[in-house]
C-alpha cells in the first residue's frame, strides 16, 4: 500500500468492520479489524511501535473491506502489519513453507505417491505438529504429478482465453483444470494454460511480502508474454481471481512499470463463472444441459465475494434442469487457506465454521458446491457432506452419461 | 436467464434503500440491491420519533409506508411496536427521554411508569454505559414529565474476559453464539433484578436474536426487560438491519455488497443501467428502473449534475429539467436542506421511490 494513500483518513471509526469480522465473532480477545487495521496504521505512520501477535489471527477474508461504508482497505493495512510482525522462530519456519505452495507443490510432486504416503502417516503428522505447529487434526490434500497442458486448438474462428490455474489445480487437482478447459471449450473458447507460478495470496497471508512481490512480478512477466494481445485471463480458484483482480493485492502500487501492468491484468481477469455468465447475457452460453436430479447447497467463498461479481455460480447451477440450489449465506468457513492448518488457530477456524456446518446439516444437500479448494476441505472436515467445485457439476450436466 | 438484468436496481442499503427493495420485491419483480456497507440507520436506535412522524405526516401515504415497513419488519423477525398516532417517552444512555412513536419490540417497555420499580443494570467494564448517571438523570427527568418513576442503578459482573474495553458488540456476539454465556448473563441479571418489576439494560441481546428468542429470555429472567440503545454500532439498529437484509436475500433480492455504484447509464432520458466499481473491471447491471438511496455523504453516481428532485422523486439538474424519467431518489437525497429528517422520512421516501420504480417499465423490452 502506498504511504501517501489517504484512504486511511476515510476511517471514521464507525466499527462496522468489526461487526463483519468472523474472527471477532468467535474470539472474545481478538481486537478486531478497526484496531488492527486503520488504528495501528495511523501509529505506524507516526513511527510508533505497533507490533502485536493478533495481526496473525486475521483471516484475510476481506469482509471488513466490504462492510466499510467508506471503502477503507482495512485488511490491506492488516496485511502490512502482518508483514512487519516478528514471529517466533517455529511459526516463522512453518509460515515460510505455507507462503510458498508453489515450491511445496514442485517438491512433493517429484514423487507424489511417496509424498502423499508420508504426509498421511501418523508419526509424520505428529512430528509436523511438534516441530512445525501444523495441526494433526487435518489431512493434507493429495498431490498429483502436474500434467495440465494447453489443449490442441481445433477451431480457427474461436476466441482465445488464457487459464490461470493456481497451485491447487496445478499440483493437487489437474483433473479439475481439465474440467475448466472442457467447460470453456464447450462454450466456444480456445484455452491456453498459463505457465504462471503461485498467485501470491498465501504469501500475503503468511506475512511474506517480498515473496508476494516476487511471484506477482513473475506472473506479470508470464502473462505479458502469453496473453500480451489483450487476451482474457480466466481463474477458477476464487483466491487467485481475487489476487489478479485487485492488482496483485496492491503490493505493486509503488513498483514502476509493474504497477501499470498489474492494473491491465486486473481489468482482463475473469472468474470462470463470471465469464460464462457474460456468455449467457450475450446469448452465447451453451445451455445444452441434460436434466439431473440433484439437490445442492452453495457456499460463496470470501474471495468470491470480494471480487464484487454477484453470485455467478449460483445462477449457473440453477440453469441445469432438475437441480435445486440453496445459497447457504452462512458467512466465512474459517479455513482461509493455510490458516486452518496452523495448530494455534485450529480452534478459531473450526468455531468460525460452525454456522456454515450447522446450515449445511440443516439443508441436507446431496453435496455442497463451492469454488474454493480450502472451503471444500473445511466443509468436508466439519461435516459429513461432500464438497466439490461447481465447474464439475456444470461439465457433467453437458454430458448425458454422467448426469443424475 | 440473463443474470445482470433487473427490473429494479436499488443503490444504498440504508433504511430507505431496504424499504424500496422490499416494495419492489413484494411486487414479484427481479430486484438488485447495491451497497457499500450498511448505511447510517445501524448507528442509531432504530426507532421513529414523534417529531419525525409530525414532520412527515403532511403527506397522505405516510400511514401506508409505515404499515409496509412494519409488515416486512415482522416478516423479517424483528417486529416493531407502536403506531403513528401515539407516542411514549423512551430513555437514552444520556439519561434523557425521547418521544417515540414506533420502535423495535425490545426497546418499547422502557418508558417511565408510575409506581413500577425499575432497575438500570450495567455491566462491569462495559464502555459508554453508566447506570448510576442514567438512574440519577432519568429519575429527575421522570419527575419533570410528572410520571414519578424512580430508577435504581445496579451492576453485574461477568466472568468472561471480553477484552478491553468491553463493547456492546462483543457482548451481543457472545450472546448470539454461546449458550453458556447466555446462562451466566441470565442468572446475573436475575439476581440484579430481584426486588424490581422491570429492568433496563444496554442493547446487548444479540445481533441475530429473533423476537421469540427475546421473549424466551424474558421468561427465563422472570421480569420485564428492555434495551437502551447505546453508541454506534447500536445493537438494536444493527439487529434490525441484519434481519431486513437476510429477509430481502430470502425473498430473492440479489445483494451486491462492498463496491459503490459509480455511474448511471442514461440514454434519451432513460436510465439503462448502473455500473458497479468492482475490482479489476466494472460490473454492469441493466435495469428497467432504479432507486438512488445513497445518502448525502456518499458519492452520488449521478455526479455533479444532480440538483434535487421533483414531486415524482425524479432527479433534476441545475436548470430544473428531469435527468432521467425511470430513476427515483430516496432517503436524505430528496431534501436539499441539512438537518436530520429521521427514519420516518426515510421509510416514506423509500416506499414511494420503490413503488414508483416498481410501476415504471423503463427501458429494455422483456
Amino acid at each position: 500500500m502506498r504511504l501517501d494513500n489517504l484512504a486511511l483518513d476515510n476511517c471514521l471509526k464507525c466499527s462496522l468492520c468489526n461487526t463483519a469480522c468472523p474472527v471477532m465473532a468467535v474470539h472474545t480477545q481478538y481486537p478486531g479489524p478497526k484496531r488492527l487495521g486503520p488504528e495501528l496504521e495511523r501509529m505506524r505512520r507516526e513511527g510508533l511501535s505497533t507490533d502485536t501477535e493478533w495481526v496473525e489471527y486475521c483471516l484475510g477474508c476481506h469482509r471488513c473491506d466490504l462492510a466499510c461504508p467508506h471503502q477503507v482497505h482495512v485488511s490491506e493495512m492488516i496485511a502490512r502489519a502482518k508483514a512487519e510482525h516478528r514471529k517466533p522462530l517455529i511459526h516463522g519456519l512453518r509460515d515460510w513453507w505455507f507462503a510458498r505452495p508453489g515450491l511445496l507443490g514442485r517438491l512433493t510432486t517429484i514423487l507424489p505417491a511417496l509424498s502423499n504416503f508420508a504426509l498421511s502417516l501418523k508419526p509424520a503428522r505428529y512430528l509436523m505438529s511438534k516441530l512445525m505447529r501444523i495441526t494433526p487434526q487435518r489431512k493434507f490434500p493429495g498431490y498429483t504429478r502436474p500434467n495440465l497442458r494447453s489443449p490442441a486448438i481445433s477451431g480457427k474462428q474461436m476466441q482465445h482465453v488464457i487459464f490461470f490455474p493456481g497451485c491447487f489445480i496445478r499440483y493437487n487437482r489437474p483433473d479439475l483444470g481439465k474440467v475448466v478447459i472442457g467447460l470453456l471449450e464447450r462454450n466456444g473458447l480456445a484455452v491456453e494454460v498459463a505457465s504462471t507460478v503461485c498467485c501470491g495470496v498465501p504469501a500475503i497471508a503468511n506475512g511474506a511480502a517480498a515473496e508476494a512481490r516476487a511471484v506477482a512480478r513473475a506472473n506479470i512477466n508470464v502473462l505479458d508474454r502469453q496473453a500480451g494481445s489483450g487476451m482474457r485471463i480466466v481463474t477458477a480458484c476464487s483466491s487467485c481471481g481475487h489476487m489478479l483482480k485487485t492488482g496483485f493485492g496492491g503490493i505493486l502500487e509503488d513498483d514502476g512499470r509493474f504497477a501499470g501492468e498489474a492494473q491491465k491484468i486486473a481489468s482482463r481477469t475473469f472468474d470462470l463463472a463470471e465469464l460464462l455468465m457474460e456468455q449467457s447475457d450475450a446469448g452465447k452460453l451453451n445451455t445444452n444441459f441434460q436434466p439431473a436430479n440433484l439437490r445442492l447447497a452453495y457456499h460463496a467463498p470470501c474471495h468470491q465475494r470480494s471480487q464484487g461479481i454477484g453470485r455467478p455460480w449460483y445462477h449457473l447451477l440453477r440453469m441445469i434442469p432438475g437441480v435445486a440450489v440453496e445459497d447457504l449465506d452462512a458467512g466465512c468457513c474459517g479455513m482461509s487457506g493455510t490458516y486452518g492448518f496452523k495448530q494455534e488457530k485450529y480452534t478459531v477456524s473450526m468455531d468460525i465454521g460452525k454456522e456454515l456446518f450447522t446450515k449445511i446439516s440443516a439443508a441436507r444437500p446431496q453435496m455442497v458446491a463451492t469454488e474454493c479448494a480450502t472451503c471444500q476441505m473445511q466443509i468436508e472436515h466439519g461435516t459429513t457432506f461432500k464438497a466439490i467445485h461447481p465447474a464439475e457439476i456444470l461439465l457433467q450436466a453437458y454430458d448425458e452419461r454422467h448426469s443424475g | 436467464m440473463e443474470t445482470n438484468r433487473y427490473d429494479v436496481v436499488v443503490v444504498g442499503a440504508g433504511l430507505s434503500g431496504l424499504v424500496a427493495a422490499g416494495v419492489a420485491a413484494h411486487r414479484k419483480l427481479k430486484v438488485a440491491l447495491v451497497a457499500t456497507g450498511a448505511g447510517s440507520f445501524v448507528t442509531g436506535p432504530a426507532w421513529l420519533t414523534a417529531r419525525e412522524i409530525r414532520q412527515a405526516s403532511t403527506t397522505a401515504d405516510l400511514g401506508e409506508a409505515i404499515d409496509f415497513f412494519c409488515e416486512i419488519a415482522t416478516l423479517a423477525g424483528c417486529p416493531y411496536t407502536g403506531d403513528i398516532t401515539t407516542a411514549r417517552f423512551l430513555p437514552s444512555i444520556l439519561g434523557d427521554f425521547h418521544s417515540v412513536a414506533l420502535t423495535p419490540l425490545t426497546l418499547w417497555n422502557a418508558e417511565p411508569r408510575k409506581g413500577v420499580t425499575t432497575a438500570i443494570v450495567g455491566i462491569r467494564g462495559l464502555s459508554s454505559f453508566d447506570e448510576n448517571f442514567m438512574a440519577e438523570r432519568l429519575t429527575e427527568q421522570a419527575r419533570l414529565i410528572a410520571s414519578g418513576c424512580a430508577y435504581t442503578a445496579r451492576q453485574i459482573s461477568l466472568s468472561r474476559n471480553m477484552g478491553v474495553p468491553v463493547t456492546t458488540l462483543r457482548v451481543a456476539q457472545c450472546f448470539d453464539r454461546d449458550p453458556v454465556f447466555r446462562e451466566e448473563l441470565t442468572s446475573a441479571l436475575r439476581a440484579a433484578a430481584s426486588g424490581f418489576e422491570r429492568i433496563l439494560i444496554p442493547g446487548i441481546l444479540g445481533l441475530e436474536t429473533s423476537a421469540e428468542q427475546i421473549a424466551q429470555f424474558e421468561r427465563e429472567l422472570g421480569c420485564q426487560v428492555s434495551e437502551i440503545p447505546t453508541l454506534p454500532p447500536s445493537i438494536p439498529g444493527l439487529r434490525v438491519y441484519h434481519h431486513l437484509e437476510s429477509y430481502l436475500h430470502k425473498i430473492g433480492v440479489e445483494l451486491y455488497r462492498g463496491f459503490p455504484a459509480n455511474k448511471v447509464e442514461i440514454q434519451d432520458g432513460l436510465c439503462m443501467g448502473l455500473q458497479i466499481a468492482s475490482p479489476g473491471h466494472p460490473l454492469n447491471l441493466r435495469c428497467r428502473s432504479a432507486v438512488l438511496a445513497t445518502g448525502r455523504s456518499s458519492t452520488n453516481p449521478l455526479g455533479l449534475e444532480y440538483a434535487g428532485c421533483d414531486q415524482q422523486m425524479r432527479p433534476l439538474n441545475s436548470t430544473g429539467s428531469v435527468i432521467t424519467r425511470n430513476l427515483f431518489v430516496a432517503g436524505p437525497l430528496p431534501h436539499s436542506s441539512d438537518g436530520d429528517h429521521g427514519n420516518a422520512m426515510r421509510i416514506l421516501t423509500g416506499y414511494r421511490a420503490g413503488s414508483l420504480a416498481a410501476s415504471t417499465r423503463g427501458n429494455h423490452a422483456a
